[in-house]
């Protein structure tokens, strides 16, 4: 009897399956993209932050849907439905803290997703668009967080976008203009508010769904690349499947779901119990509704936009300090024409290519520090310091990476 | 090199401790926050005695709140004061301050004639608020050898500075224990979801450690083909 309706089943299935599939590639994808996706076998704890960062990508936006139900972008309501969702929504105290543990946890996992390129080569040819795409995430990921940092209308908000607004009037001739422009009143307000609100939740949310696409599609046309940066591809068995190669799905998604779960024991474990980060995810000077009339102490951007803010500050002069800003950035967008190493992987580069990675992770980090802190005559010098050696890995990178003596490169992978 | 290092990282978790312009250290508030009678005690304690001047408008439609005396019709809102300052909302005033900020605020009053209530406060210099828990305490004075000019170079205890001329209505223990209380209910006012937070993270955590073991496992039986 049971057999009976277990079959009749399975024919219905292959029914609807064979339907779908006549009129939407559907079997076609699943089999391109994940059963007969190849990916090398070696793939280490670097690999999962691609995976983290969808989901967190996903969190934000489902979250995000929930939250705008209830916020209100105007300048005399923005602070206070922020209070009405942490107390008087069911629940939306959870949604909120997911929110804002999203914002950093993206910050978090995109950084160590980039270090992953930036030690295993994965932007050298002919991954070069692949990396312009991720870069372009990245910017866009600012943006998005920059425009959501301002809604909840706290003082670090307003006086954090008055700040940041105000860089483009350093911009010769049109800056000034540019600056009214950008706030749609000639100080941050109520207008620059709801219109970071519609930017927030629509114009860049679009923008970033898009480029995160492209990043997958420019992903699966040229393949992953690996911790030892070698080819998979021209290894094949018989059937053309890469000896080194293993399917997508079941391999990676079970591996990926193993990791996504400790990741979400990390992200919920701050959520319940250290949501502010001791001031690092929700600035206590944020709990303080915002106020054009009171300048705070010290404003300092939230901790992933730091560094770059350091390096703005390592400059005495406004012009210059954010060519440097913007210096700093556009490098990383031409780094697959500044490596010019015979191998990807920093497992075969020679000493210099692993000193200089050592040397700018330090910098990286001690700049987003000093960004932290209010200024102070030893933190500046220490943010030059920093800055020099932050310009210098790039800018050096052509030579040391062209000069030193690599390892030789093992024919398969190595572990 | 390495020196250097741990110098950063010493620096880096000491950032919480924002610089606050304080040259007082802040005494650690003794709140035990699941404690909720004592939440009970510091909310009938407000209603009676803060909510004079301060309000707490995001407690409005606050249930436990309002069970305790809190109560939003009761609360002076939009009350202009004459000398010009107005008391703020203490909503929030836990996250803003954080809890030893407020518990040592509310200990370091002292006498001072030059003000015009009355009273000086060592935590916030000429601050605007009287000691409305005078009668309370008892009044402070500076200690003889007190000297604020020195705090610059080595930090301050409140104590350490001030000394009760005339006893007031309770005593130094039953005081902290009434601060304590005021303390813990501002930091419930502050985040009242806090319990429900702190219960739900030991499921959210435990539902995903079980999962964990599941997916481990799952993943393990799949990847034992590859070998």
């Amino acid at each position: 009897m049971s057999n009976v309706t277990e079959h009749a089943t399975q024919k219905r299935e292959r029914s609807i399956k064979r339907w779908i599939n006549a009129r939407f590639p559907l079997q076609e994808f699943w089999t391109k993209h994940l059963t007969h996706y190849f990916a090398p076998r070696n793939f280490n704890f670097w690999y999962y932050f691609g995976s983290f960062s969808l989901l967190v990508l996903v969190n934000q936006i489902i979250t995000g849907i929930w939250l705008a139900m209830d916020y209100t972008p105007t300048a005399t309501e923005a602070f206070a439905s922020v209070q009405h969702i942490m107390r008087d929504v069911r629940f939306g105290w959870l949604l909120r803290l997911m929110h804002s543990t999203g914002a950093s946890a993206f910050f978090v996992v995109v950084y160590l997703h980039m270090y992953r390129g930036l030690i295993y080569g994965s932007y050298r040819k002919p991954r070069e668009l692949l990396w312009l795409i991720g870069m372009l995430i990245y910017i866009t990921l600012l943006l998005e967080a920059f425009t959501g940092y301002v809604l909840p209308w706290g003082q670090m908000s307003y006086w954090g976008a008055e700040v940041i607004t105000s860089f483009a009037s350093a911009i010769p001739y049109v800056g000034k203009f540019l600056v009214v422009w950008l706030r749609g009143d000639y100080s941050v307000s109520g207008v620059t508010l709801h219109r970071f609100f519609s930017l927030h939740v629509i114009a860049v949310p679009l923008v970033l769904l898009g480029l995160v696409f492209l990043h997958l599609v420019a992903l699966h046309y040229v393949g992953s690349n690996n911790p030892d940066g070698i080819d998979i591809k021209t290894k094949k068995d018989a059937q053309g499947v890469p000896l080194d190669g293993i399917a997508f799905h079941p391999y990676y998604t079970l591996k990926d779901l193993v990791g996504v779960v400790v990741f979400l024991m990390i992200f919920f474990w701050v959520i319940f119990y250290a949501p502010t980060m001791g001031g690092l995810f929700l600035e206590a000077e944020n709990f303080t509704p915002a106020n054009s009339m009171m300048t705070p102490a010290h404003i300092a951007p939230v901790w992933y936009m730091t560094p770059f803010y350091a390096i703005l500050r390592a400059i005495p002069n406004k012009f210059f300090g954010l060519s440097a800003m913007a210096a700093a950035i556009a490098l990383m967008f031409v780094l697959p024409w500044l490596d010019r190493s015979p191998v990807r992987s920093i497992r075969y580069k020679g000493t210099c290519s692993k000193v200089a990675i050592v040397v700018f992770v330090i910098c990286f980090i001690g700049l987003g520090y000093v960004g932290i802190m209010p200024v102070s005559p030893v933190l500046s010098i220490m943010a030059q310091i920093f800055a020099v050696g932050y310009f210098a890995f790039f800018l050096l990178m052509p030579f040391y990476t062209s000069l030193e003596t690599t390892k030789p490169l093992p024919e398969r992978l190595t572990s | 090199m390495k020196k250097c290092l741990l110098m950063l990282c010493l620096l880096f978790f000491s950032l919480s401790v924002f610089a606050d312009d304080a040259v007082l250290e802040l005494e650690k508030a003794p709140i035990h926050r699941n404690d909720m009678g004592s939440v009970e005690r510091g909310a009938g304690l407000f209603s009676s005695i803060c909510m004079s001047c301060h309000t707490l408008i995001y407690l409005r439609y606050d249930a436990f709140a309002q069970k305790h005396g809190v109560r939003y019709d009761r609360m002076p809102v939009n009350v202009k004061w004459p000398t010009g300052a107005v008391p703020p909302d203490l909503s929030l005033e836990a996250s803003v301050r954080g809890v030893d900020w407020i518990y040592t605020y509310l200990h370091s009053f002292y006498m001072d004639s030059a003000r015009s209530t009355g009273f000086n406060n060592l935590l916030v210099p000429n601050t605007m608020m009287p000691d409305i828990l005078v009668t309370y305490r008892g009044m402070q004075v500076l200690s003889q050898d007190a000297d604020l000019s020195e705090s610059y170079e080595h930090t301050l205890e409140w104590y350490d500075e001030l000394t009760l001329k005339s006893p007031g209505s309770v005593s130094e223990q039953q005081f902290d224990a009434m601060i304590t209380d005021i303390v813990n209910f501002l930091a419930y006012a502050a985040e009242p979801y806090h319990e429900q937070q702190v219960h739900l993270g030991v499921w959210v955590l435990g539902f995903l450690l079980i999962l964990f073991v599941l997916v481990y496992l799952l993943k393990s039986e799949y990847w034992k083909d590859l070998k």
